[in-house]
This record gives structure tokens, sequence and C-alpha cells, in this order.
């Protein structure tokens, strides 16, 4: 304890106007007593201080040098995790790869006896885990960890890769207090830097620092000692319906934008979209590959041989590409071994299957272009400056007449023009072999829609008897497919549907749609329902919105921070006509609904009609728009509670007196 | 059982499979082609000690991918760590009729580690490969030559686990010098083991054909209980420089507690002196031990440490001691000690922890039987089990992780098999009482308290130290309540000799009921509803109803003065063997007390049985939707 507020003192004496690192292991006893973060009462465990530090090593190889330190309260279990720590770190092969050093790690608690202990981490129970091929895995977990302890640790990572200066992530899944980050960089290097996310920094500061880089040979140069600081930074708390956190979470990322090396010779690293695309068209993986001939010399002919439709054949080879080759999981925006091997092996990553895909369309005359994009889990991709390595997928674009097609074939469901949902994330570069790149925006080609029909029965025996026509369009037909494709055959999924439905019998079916990917997909089924034990009763009560019915409002937050974003408007009808038996009467019936979202959002509407021993039920569900602003949540949240509503009432029929 | 056996094994003896097989899939039986997405057409286990310490494992299987969904048994997954070598690897791919593709070598499989979450791991890595293949059907052959320096464990053999996957041939082969003695355990094996002898070896044969592709049935008993299973032990081995021999569970655990335990458990001085002085003032041994549990709940955590002999062997007592946390094995043997310091004695006890109740076979002992450490604390007429890897149960509760099964203790006199407590149904309940006014808009106020005990004592698990908006949020997930607005919330647990959970909360629904016309929709049971199981049409698992659960909802509406009640549901109630569910409904002036009772029971049933399951849920779901309906009163002007 003595030490402890010897330490204190010492420290003061260094503080200055942008204190550097925060001293290790003074750790106050207001912290310890702590019960909770009076900014956010919710925190299991919140950052107190953290501190980064990246600079270019003057030494051995010029490596990347980045220090980190974070002290951390932790008022519960459920924050213990932030004790278990796991630094993934890259590497290249046995001469090029990150290391992790320096690692030295304190919990302080306050034991029984009232008095404030240190255990310090054991180096030895640091693991060093070989992950795979490129990544290792350094693993700690934080000793002593009780309810109310505070820890701390530091480390230092080596880097090779001085092109990705180290990223700082101010927000995370828990609170902080105060994060800072120092970044020197020499005068030789130019970075661009970006701050992601809507919070703004609490100081930024830049300073000079006079010959900081002396990597030999003579040369010297200054750096920018650049400080950013971020105070009260609330926990990130992730949204339903959302894209990716890093689009929200606030950070300071870099790109390399050039570089001058000991001979005085600049090198540019990031540059316009005019250089990025003379690179990416010669560059041997992307480019070259692009413009590859003969992929499929044998193939090709037979696609287009006598077909003068130049859509037809661009389906025919699409559906071929779709067909020969397998998605191995990695997306990618190169071709990892050339397509050449990945025609050969029938595998390849996004890059390897969509590429071979516009190389054969282009060799077939068509006029198909590349274009880059960003997931929706990669988050959305900087419009200021081309940054490749925001970038994580690549497309077809192909141009027919004056129509435009998205493809791609890495997908074996998909049908021809459609994207991935995943694929439709802000805007994609169009990288054309003979034209300057270009933005376009991506929106989803078709909706998300469906149609049923039902034509049913009511039987003076309970039972009810009819069709029920299900026709799924755009991307409820593509997850329809995918669905049935999970059981071995169309019998195995008709029967799992009628085991599914316990009072209901399908007594015939008919899929008709299933492989022909464009077409829409309909399924119709003969069934037969055990409705009720009899109508013997007086009175009865059917409720029509059985299919498609929604039980709870999915939106459940007061508000919302972040868009909610489906990717693709949906629309779904459904028309029931049923009969019922002479003799019975409807003395009560949900009321016709008619709501709208503002600006043409969005429109629900309900009706049932009755005439003579018929109803006729109507009810149809529009979202026009792909992405809701917060601003539109609660006209959402409450077409929801309506739809909702209006599901809960009945049609109560009376047997006539 | 005599019926399973019938329906799935077709067992030809004296058939041999051919050396150089033809992989055409017009060679599958049609039986075989039923309901599979894949079709294991050969897999041959070997294993050859070779010396206690030599062990050759060979694999050369064959598996042909009828279409997307197979691809899943495509996938080759070999580990290896310091004492298990890989000798090779090899693939092969072949086309429908059985036409060599291509080959694929060693260097194109992936090799990583085989950690996975957070584990301090240390050298457990594994290589993989699964084939990129468009056109089905396709065939996979792959073959490889392990080396292992132990003769303990050796593999389990049970040639077909999965659904949807049928099987041509099997077989295990054993091969030893002629002294090494060994103990084998065949389950649901129609066959008989061949044995030949020569003076250099002896082998040991185990075949099984024609597996038909299984469906998945809910409520099925654990796949162990009706597919083949041939374990085998050594009555001698060696293993990681301890040599030992057991024949049984005494012996094992005796073996156990002089290789792995023995003086583990020491316990610091500091520590043990703390320890006394914390219950010095407790008589009862029971809370004694309670208090240290509690003690250990409160400094360490789990972390996975897969390190020391082969993930076997507890870190010390002192290390837990020293770094706050350990992994099962290391927790149960540091309260072990810590026990041990004030005079309770306890045993280090394994189990095959998980949902299935998977026991210890009483008549075979071997080491790959268990994946968890608890530990048993044998008070004179209250044995008392506590599972040390979490923080958070109370002290003598299990839940349905370690319930229900037999497991191994290591006492001082050697393996000890005991059943861990099991949790009835009757006992294992969440009763509720809930007070709902509903105003002429249709909203509502709500109030309700519920408690849960047995299985059910952990339902609110997720809850638990979660700060209130958190809570909040969770409970809008856990009540299907539309327009749920928390009022106020509290959960309290009492830890004593029966654990109970109460939660006790407040809340605001708007628009609960719906509105139509002159008409007002209520559903009655909106907090507790049941929903309905799958049908399986001709089953052939019998009905295994390995935990059920008593829940019983009251909850008292008081209704707008301004509607009235347009007939009443009538009660209603249902009685099968394997359960019981009523509904009643009294109404008193604008009153209306709904009560809802669901009992499900444990047991198993036969096959037949399920759809009365089936039947019974269906029920159960239909009236836990029904709603009732009001109309205006017609009010007369004055």
């Amino acid at each position: 304890m003595k030490k402890l507020l010897i330490c204190l003192a010492l420290s003061l004496c260094f503080i200055h106007v942008y204190p550097a690192d925060f001293p290790y292991g003074v750790v106050s006893l207001e912290d310890l007593n702590m019960k909770v973060y009076s900014k956010d009462t919710s925190a299991n465990a919140v950052v107190l201080q953290e501190f980064g530090n990246t600079r270019i090593s003057s030494g051995d190889g010029t490596p990347l040098m980045f220090e980190y330190h974070v002290r951390i309260k932790i008022f519960n279990a459920s924050g213990f995790n932030q004790g278990n720590i796991v630094i993934p770190i890259y590497k290249s092969d046995n001469e090029r790869y990150e290391e992790v050093s320096e690692i030295k790690g304190s919990t302080f608690f306050i034991d029984h006896d009232g008095m404030m202990r240190e255990t310090k981490l054991d180096p030895k129970m640091v693991i060093r885990e070989n992950k795979d091929k490129h990544h290792n895995l350094v693993k700690f977990a934080m000793p002593d960890l009780t309810n109310g302890c505070v820890i701390e640790y530091v480390y230092t990572l080596n880097s090779p890769y001085r092109f990705n200066f180290r990223n700082w992530y101010f927000q995370d899944d828990i609170p902080k207090v105060y994060s800072e980050y120092i970044a020197h960089i020499p005068g030789v290097y130019n970075y661009n830097t970006v701050l992601v996310g809507g919070r703004k920094l609490t100081k930024n500061n830049m300073e000079l620092e006079r010959e900081c880089f002396t990597p030999g040979g003579g040369v010297k140069a200054d750096c920018s000692k650049i400080t950013y600081i971020m105070a009260d930074i609330p926990a990130f708390v992730e949204e339903d319906y959302m894209t990716a956190a890093s689009n929200f979470k606030s950070a300071i990322r870099y790109e390399l934008s050039d570089y001058v090396d000991y001979r005085g010779i600049k090198h540019q690293i990031t540059k316009e979209w005019k250089d990025v695309d003379y690179d990416l068209k010669k560059d041997p993986y992307f480019g070259n590959q692009m413009r590859k001939k003969e992929l499929f010399k044998t193939q090709l002919p037979a696609l287009i041989a006598g077909q003068p439709d130049a859509l037809i054949q661009a389906k025919n080879i699409y559906s071929f590409c779709q067909k020969w080759f397998k998605w191995n999981g990695f997306n990618q925006i190169y071709s990892v071994d050339g397509l050449k091997k990945a025609v050969e092996t029938h595998s390849g990553s996004i890059a390897d299957i969509n590429l071979a895909l516009i190389s054969v369309l282009n060799e077939a005359g068509l006029n198909a272009d590349a274009v880059l994009l960003s997931t929706r889990s990669n988050g959305v991709v900087n419009n200021l400056f081309p940054i490749l390595t925001d970038f994580n997928y690549v497309v077809a674009r192909l141009t027919i007449a004056d129509k435009t097609y998205m493809l791609d074939a890495t997908d074996p469901f998909l049908p021809f023009g459609l994207l991935p949902i995943k694929c439709i994330n802000d805007r994609g570069r169009v990288i054309s072999m003979s034209k300057p790149s270009y933005w376009i925006d991506l929106v989803a080609s078709q909706k998300e829609s469906k149609i049923y029909n039902l034509a049913l029965e009511l039987l003076p025996d309970g039972k009810i008897k009819g069709n029920i026509i299900e026709i799924s369009l755009g991307y409820e037909a593509y997850n329809k497919r995918k669905a049935i494709k999970k059981f071995n055959s169309v019998e195995e999924y008709v029967e799992n549907l009628d085991e599914s439905m316990p009072k209901t019998k399908i007594i015939s079916n008919k899929i008709v749609g299933l492989d022909s990917l464009d077409a829409p997909l309909s399924e119709s089924y003969v069934v037969e329902i055990n409705a009720y034990d009899n109508l013997n009763k007086g009175q009865f009560a059917f409720n029509p919105f059985f299919m498609d019915r929604k039980i709870e409002n999915p939106f459940k937050l007061m508000e919302r921070n972040y868009p909610v974003d489906w990717g693709a408007p949906s629309d779904i009808r459904i028309s029931l006509i049923c009969n019922f038996p002479e003799g019975f009467e409807v003395i009560s019936k949900p009321e016709p609904v008619a709501l709208a979202l503002p600006a043409k959002g969005g429109r629900f509407t309900s009706e049932i009609t009755i005439d003579g021993s018929q109803f006729i039920f109507q009810q149809m569900t529009l979202l026009n728009k792909s992405i809701y602003q917060p601003e539109e949540y609660p006209y959402l949240k409450e077409l929801f509670n309506k739809m909702v509503q209006v599901q809960k009432t009945d049609v109560i029929f009376r047997k006539k007196q | 059982m005599r019926l399973l056996s019938c329906v799935f094994f077709f067992l030809l003896t004296g058939f041999d499979t051919i050396a150089q097989q033809n992989y055409a899939v017009g060679n599958i039986p049609p039986e075989l082609m039923v309901r599979a997405s894949a079709v294991i057409r050969n897999d041959e286990l070997s294993i050859e000690v070779k010396d206690l310490n030599d062990v050759v494992i060979r694999v050369k299987a064959a598996v042909t991918v009828l279409n997307k969904n197979g691809d899943r048994e495509a996938h080759i997954y070999v580990w290896y760590n310091k004492t298990r070598q890989i000798k090779f690897i090899k693939a092969a791919v072949y086309d429908e009729f059985g036409l060599l593709k291509g080959k694929i070598a060693e260097k194109e499989f992936k090799d990583e580690s085989a950690a996975s979450n957070y584990s301090l791991f240390e050298d457990s890595r594994v290589k993989k490969f699964s084939p990129a293949v468009t056109t089905y059907p396709y065939t996979l052959e792959y073959e490889y030559e392990v080396r292992s320096k132990q003769s303990l464990i050796l593999p389990e053999w049970t040639p077909n686990t999965t659904t949807g996957v049928s099987l041509e041939n099997a077989k295990l082969t054993l091969i030893c010098k002629p002294d090494f003695a060994i103990r084998f355990k065949e389950e649901n094996y129609a066959g008989k083991v061949n044995v030949t002898d020569t003076e250099e070896l002896k082998t040991y044969t185990w075949e099984v054909h024609h597996l038909k592709a299984l469906r998945d049935e809910p409520y099925s008993p654990s796949a162990d209980t009706y597919l083949p299973v041939v374990r085998i032990a050594p009555v001698k081995f060696a293993y990681q420089a301890v040599n030992g021999s057991f024949t049984n569970w005494l012996e094992y655990g005796m073996w156990m507690n002089e290789k792995l335990l023995l003086n583990r458990d020491l316990v610091p001085a500091e520590t043990a002196a703390y320890i006394k002085e914390l219950v010095k003032d407790i008589d009862d041994p029971r809370l004694k031990a309670k208090k240290i549990y509690e003690f250990v709940q409160n400094k360490t955590r789990y972390v996975s440490v897969q390190i020391g002999i082969g993930g076997y062997q507890p870190i010390t007592a002192a290390e837990v001691d020293r770094l706050g946390y350990g992994d099962c094995k290391g927790l149960v043997n540091y309260t072990k000690g810590l026990l041990k310091v004030v005079g309770i004695n306890s045993y280090y006890t394994i189990v095959e922890a998980g949902s299935d109740k998977k026991s210890a076979i009483t008549d075979f002992a071997s080491m790959n039987q268990f994946n968890h450490a608890i530990l048993c604390i044998p008070f004179p007429k209250d044995t008392t089990w506590v599972d040390c890897t979490s923080k958070t149960l109370p002290f003598g509760y299990l839940g349905d992780f370690t319930d229900d099964r037999i497991a191994l203790a290591c006492t001082e006199t050697g393996g000890k098999l005991i059943r861990t407590p099991a949790y009835p149904s009757d006992a294992s309940s969440q009763i509720r009482k809930a007070n709902f006014k509903l105003d002429e808009k249709g909203d509502l106020n709500g109030e309700m308290t519920t408690t849960f005990d047995g299985l059910q004592y952990d339902n609110r698990a997720e809850l638990i130290n979660e700060p209130y908006t958190e809570q909040v949020k969770k409970l809008q997930q856990i009540y299907t309540l539309n327009n749920l607005e928390i009022k106020s919330f509290k959960l309290e647990e009492d830890k004593g000799r029966i654990p109970v959970t109460t939660e006790r909360m407040k809340f605001y629904a708007r628009e609960y009921a719906s509105l139509s016309g002159d008409r007002y929709f209520i559903t009655l049971n909106a907090l507790n509803r049941g929903r309905s199981l799958k049908e399986v049409h001709n089953r052939v698992n019998k009905l295994d109803i390995s935990r059920g659960y008593t829940d019983i909802d009251e909850i008292t509406y008081t209704l707008p003065d301004n509607y009235k009640m347009d007939g009443l549901p009538e009660n209603f109630k249902m009685e099968q063997p394997f359960g019981q569910y009523s509904i009643d409904i009294q109404e008193k002036g604008n009153t209306l007390v709904y009560t809802r009772k669901l009992h499900l029971k444990e047991g198993v049933y036969p096959p037949e049985k399920y759809e009365d399951l089936v039947n019974f849920y269906q029920r159960v779901a239909e009236m836990d939707e029904s709603r009732i309906s009001m109309v205006k009163r017609i009010v007369n002007q004055k």
C-alpha cells in the first residue's frame, strides 16, 4: 500500500498537457470500491483507462511497434470474460510474422481482510497457439478475478506489416471512461486516416517530433505525433436487423497513402481511383485473371452455339458456372491460385468463381465487368478515397443492350440477376477493363415476396378440406428452395411439412419450379384439416390468420439508434375463400384494417367479406423499403403492433336460430 | 430392443469385404438409399497394439455422398499431438460410376489447432479435408495411419452415429500379442466377435453390414442405447510414462487416486488457515462445506486448461489457489483439498455431462466414458453433490447437466459407482400467480409472482447477476406479450436445501386485448404457451421423456365493466400415462380466474405412444391459444 502511494506521487511529477501512457499498477481504492458505473449502471465491466501507442521502429526491418495498456474494472461474474484475453496475430511464413512480447498483467482486488491485493499474471501461463497457416493466437487468463476487481495488462505487438498501421477501436461492448491513442507517423509515410462512427473525439492534437525515424542509410525523418482522445464512450449495443457493427462503432482506421524510401523515391500506395484501376487491371490475381481466355475451351461453344439471344447465352454460362464451381468459403477480391487451378479443382473463392464467370461471359462476346463490394457483415466501404482492403467480395455486372444484371455464381440457388442479401450493402465499385471505374448503388433487384391462395371448405363434420397454393418469388423463392433442398427429396420435404402440422393431412402435393431458378416457386397442396370435433356447438370461432401469422412484435426497443436494414423490400399477399355450411351465420368478424407507413414506406391491409355461406379474406403486407431510418422506427413498430392486434381477432360463427 | 436389432442389421457372417471395392452407386442396395444423404460404403478401423507404448491405428473408409446434405459426411478430420503422430493420410474421389476422379495428397489437408473457444490449450492439432465436388453422387475414399504412444485409451467403435446416413460394411480389428489381455464390451451388436490366434498374434474382429439410414425422431432415447458400439480396454497399459492396470471400476478408481490425484489436493498453508478461520463458528459439517463451496465459487472461475496428463490430471490445488481459475478437474480437486482442511471427506467424481443422461457402463471400466468432474460429499445421511465450475448454482444442486446418471467416485478405497440425484417432475415446478387488470381500451396492468424449483430452479439462470436493463430486455424475449413494458422486476434465489427461485414483476401492456367492433378479444394464456410437436410417421424409437415438469399458472382477470362475456369456454381436462393437462375457468362478477396445469412425467414408453404425445401437445397448444370474446353491454340511456 505504501509503495503504491509513492508510485502515485512520482507519476504526478511527469504529468504534462498530453500525458503519455498512464502509470502501471496505480489502482486507486476508489476504483476498487466502485460498485457500479454511474454512467451506465448496466455495465458488467468498464474500461477505466486505455492507452495505445504505435510507431514505426528505426530498428532492423523497420517493424511497426504497437504498445497497448488497459485497466478494466470488473463488477460481476458476467464481466469475467474481460479477463480471458486472446490476441490474434498474423503470419506470412517463418520469416515474416507478428509477435507479441512484454506481456505483463495484474489483478487488483480487496481481499477478505479488506486489504488491497495484487496477483500478477504468471508469464508461464501465457499460451501461444499455432492456429492455422496464417494465424497465431496469444492467450492468457487473468488470475484471481473476483467481483469488483480491477485488471490491468500491457503488451507490445511487433509487426512487419507497416503498411497496415494499427487501427484503434474506441468503442467496444463495454463502456470506456477514457481511451487514448498516439500515432507517431514519420514524415516519409503518409496515411489516410478515417474516423468511423458518429462520436466526436474529445481531444485531438498534433506535435512534431524531430528526427524520430532513423532507419539507417542516413535517412532521418521527423514524425507527426498525433494524439486522439475519446472520453465517456458508451458500450456498443447491437440491435436486430442491422448491418455490420463496425459501421457504427467509433474507431480510427489508417490506410497507407504513400511513403518515401531510403533512396528518396516516393511510392504511392493508396492512390486515386484511376491509379487503382490501372493496378487492378494489371494485377496478376485480378485483371490478368479476368482477361484469361479459354477457361472452358471445350464447354463454351455448346453454351452459346446456335443461340442468337445474348440473354440466353448469358443465362447458360451463368448456370454452367454455378454448377461447375463449389465455393470454398473464402471471401476475397483476388484470385488465390489463379482461375486455371480453380477450374481444375472445381473449387474457389468468391473471386475465383466470379472472375471466371466474367472471363467466360466476355469470351462469349458479352459485356461483363467486375463489381467490388463489401458484404453486410464486413461493413460499408470508404467513399472518400480508394481503400481496397475495405472490399471483400466481387461479383459480375453484365450489360445487354441497356439492361444490367448483377451476377454471383458462387451460390447454386441464386437465380440469374439476383445478388445474395449479404451483398446488398451501400455501394460497389465497377471495375471495367475498358473504362474508368465508378460507383453504383447496391440495391435488391427483386423483393422478398409471397402469395398465398387458399380455397377451403368447412364441412359439417368439422373438417376443412381444400387447396393451398403458395407462390414464392425473389428472395423468398431463393430461401424456400434452400429449405426444400435441405431434404433428400421433395417427398421427404412434404412428409416433414405434413408431420409438422399434426392436425393437417397433406393429401397430395405439386411443387413446380424447384430447379428453374428464374421462375417463381409454386407449391400446391390438397389438405384436410381436423379443425373442429364437430360443429354441433351453437357457436365457434375461426381465425383466418393462420398463414404467415405474427404472434409478437419483433420490435421491442422503445427507440432505435441504428437503421433497420432488411436488404430487400417485401410483399406478402394472402387470399382465402372459404365456404361454410348452410345453417351457420357470421355474427362477428375482424374489422377491415388499412394502415400505411409515411412516405409510401409500407402498407398493411386486411379485410373479410361475407357472401352468403362463403367468406373471403384478403390481406396484404407491403414493406417497400430495404432500410428504415431510426426516425421511421416508431411507425414501423406500430405497424407491426397493429398486425399482431388484428390477428388476434376471430371470425365467430353461430348456428342460425 | 430385440425388435430394433431386427430392423437395423442383417449380419452376414462369413462375408468378407472385397479388397478392391467398386464404388459405383449402382452397387448400393436399394434399401440403403432410403432417407440417406450419404452411404458409408466401407469403414475399417484397425488397432494394432505393438507394445504398451506403441499402438498403430489404421482407418480405411469410403463414403458415397448422394446429395448436398451428405457433404457433411465427407469430412476427414484426424487429430494429433506429441504422443499421437499421423504416419500418413491419403484420399481419393470417385464419380457416380466408381471411376477415379482425383487423388488428394497429405499436403492438401488443412493443418489447424484443435482448440476451440477460449481454451488454454497446449498442442493438439488437427488435419482436415473436405472435397469440393459439385456433381452428385460422388465417393470419398480415405486412409490414414496414426501412431499413439499410449495403450490406455483405445478408440471406441461406433460404425454409424448420425441420422440420414446408411452403412454398407464396417469392421473393427484389434491385433495384439497373445499376452496383451483385453476386456471388451459390445452393445446392440447382434454378431459374435471372431478371434483368431497364432503364436505371434491374436486378432479380434467385429463386423456390421447393411445398416439402414436413421431418422431424427424427437424424444428418442440416447443413441448409444440402440446403435452398435464396441468398446475395448486394456488390462495393462502405458500412459505418458505412467504404467498401470485395472479391470473394474474399483481398480480404476485406485489407479486414478494413485497416479493422477495423489497429493494434488494440498492447499497452501495460508489458505488452509483462512479456511479454518472461515468455518470455525459453524458446527454442522454440511453448512461448513456449503461455506467452503461458496468461497470457491467466489474465488475461482472456470477456464478450460487442457494441460497435464492428456487432460486427465487436474492442475494442483496450489495452482488453482494461486491463479484463481481452473478447469472442472482443477476446481473439483481444489474444493476437495479445502474440505479436507476442515476434516470433511469428499470424492473426486467423474461423469458424462450433458442433457442426455449417459451413465457409466457398470460392468465395463474404461477411460473414455466421462467428460466432466464433479464433487461428491458423503455426509452420513445425506450425500451431497456440487459442480465446482458454476459461480452461481446453490450448494448441492446439479441441474440437468449431470443429474440422474451413474458416475464414478474416486473414494479412498477405490472407484465406486454412484447415481447422481434425479429431479422428479412433480418436484420440478414452475408455479405462477398473476393478477391482470384490463381496461376498456384493452390495456393491461399486471403483476405476478412465479417460483421455480427442481430442474426448473435454473430457468432464469440467464437473468441472474445481469444488470436490470439487461434483465428487462431478456424478459421481453421470455414473455411474448405484445407491447410488454416492465414496471418492476425482482429475482430472488433461495439457495437453501431445496433451492427456489422467485420472480416478481409488475408490468403494463398496451392493447393487450383486441377490439373489433363491439367485441373484445382476450387470449387467456399469454404467459406460458405449449408448442405443438412434429409428428413422426412410422416411428421406430421408443418414446423417452427423460425429464418432466409441472407448471401451474393461475391468472385472475379483472375485466372492464362495460363488456360482458359472450359465453364462457368450457373447463378442460385430459390425462395420459405421460402427463396431464387441465384448464379451469371460474367467473365471479367481473373477474375471471383462469388456472392452467400441465404435468409431463418422465418415463420410457413404446414408440406408438409418441403419437399420443403429439396429440396431447397439439391440444395443449390449441387450448393455450384460445381466446374469450366479450361484447359491449348495451347501456340504457337515462
